[in-house]
């Protein structure tokens, strides 16, 4: 069986999110809860499933019209671009905690030296 | 310039000295003075207010009426705000924290009702504008059972009133309480930590008035609001 290289980018990038996700849904980190954990799992190995066999989906695309190779470039393109948005809005999700978490300690470092 | 103002603050007289009432505040200069009187007048001396990054003068407003004032420098959100509050409030030493909106729309009168079950042992307790929706515009009726079953359907806890600002919390609860949330969506993340710690809650049935100053204020949650409240938490859950 023949993989694609992008079928393998795919996959190995799927593979570390659930790993992160199980990781940290053992070590009770980030406040990963096993509904959370479900929903990674479904997302990121839904997407590995469909990298590895696009054949699985062929009643699905037939039914959608994604039925020729001119589609499944362009599909895979927005999967790339999804993983990519879904990376930047976990960035700038952890960006704004840092910051309100930095606002909290300046705005009480006084009350906190008198403690 | 200090970011916090102690102007007064009387140690543990009596009992109302341990209850803490936190309130978060951006833009409310014209009115914070008389959230804060109010709230002293029923009986409460520990007052809170976080100012929230404000450009109007609701710091030097509500530490001149007699409140402990923070500020944060640049604005992070009503839940980011509250956060700050019950931080304070438990540096302070409180034994009960009650959350309350800074534009005057919780009546002061109803915060004994929140800390009576407090007091003989609950975790949290919740205001709920649902369950005596006298005064409240329709659409804010639709928008907050949407809310509900939102939050029921993400956190797993139905409640009358999952947006509601005005809740009062055990110290216990304060001390297990711990939310990501900077915006609106803080109110239903408190719903899921009760769900996920099985704290012991109750509602209480609250009054709200309705003001025109209350009802025109553009960071209220509305519609738009909503929507980005409702993205935040689907975001949260799949991140």
């Amino acid at each position: 069986m023949n993989f694609h290289f992008y079928q393998i980018i795919i996959v190995i990038i799927s593979a570390f999110m659930i790993f992160k996700g199980i990781a940290d849904y053992a070590k009770g980190k980030g406040g990963q809860t096993f509904h959370k954990l479900a929903i990674r799992i479904i997302i990121w190995g839904g997407m590995a499933l469909v990298a590895l066999f696009p054949d699985t989906l062929a009643l699905l695309a037939k039914a959608l019209g994604i039925i020729d190779n001119m589609n499944a470039v362009i599909l895979t393109g927005f999967l790339l671009v999804f993983l990519m948005i879904f990376k930047l809005l976990s960035a700038i999700e952890r960006l704004e905690q840092d910051i309100s978490e930095v606002t909290r300690k300046e705005s009480l470092k006084d009350i906190e030296k008198k403690n | 310039m200090e970011s916090f103002q102690i102007t007064s603050f009387s140690f543990f007289m009596d009992e109302n000295n341990k209850i803490f009432i936190v309130i978060p505040a951006y833009n409310e200069g014209c009115v914070i003075q008389g959230v804060v009187n109010e709230i002293k007048k029923n009986g409460y001396p520990n007052i809170i207010v976080v100012d929230d990054g404000s450009p109007d003068d609701t710091f030097d407003k509500a530490g001149s009426a007699g409140a402990i004032v923070f500020r944060h420098k640049i604005n992070r959100g009503k839940g980011a705000a509250t956060k700050t509050g019950i931080e304070a409030a438990k540096l302070l030493g409180a034994g009960i924290i009650v959350t309350m909106d800074g534009d005057g729309q919780h009546d002061p009168g109803d915060i004994c009702k929140l800390i009576e079950p407090i007091k003989k042992g609950l975790d949290a307790v919740l205001g709920t504008r649902l369950k005596n929706p006298r005064g409240m515009p329709w659409y804010k009726i639709i928008q907050n059972k949407i809310g509900n079953i939102l939050t029921w359907y993400l956190f797993g806890l139905y409640v009358t009133d999952s947006q509601s600002g005005f809740r009062a919390y055990s110290r216990r609860a304060a001390e297990i309480i711990n939310t990501r949330a900077d915006r609106y969506e803080y109110d239903s993340e408190v719903i899921r930590e009760i769900y996920v710690y099985k704290l012991k809650y109750k509602e209480i049935p609250i009054r709200v008035r309705y003001t025109e100053y209350s009802m025109g204020k553009t960071q209220k949650q509305g519609f738009i609001n909503g929507l980005n409240t409702l993205y935040k938490m689907f975001w949260k859950l799949i991140n």
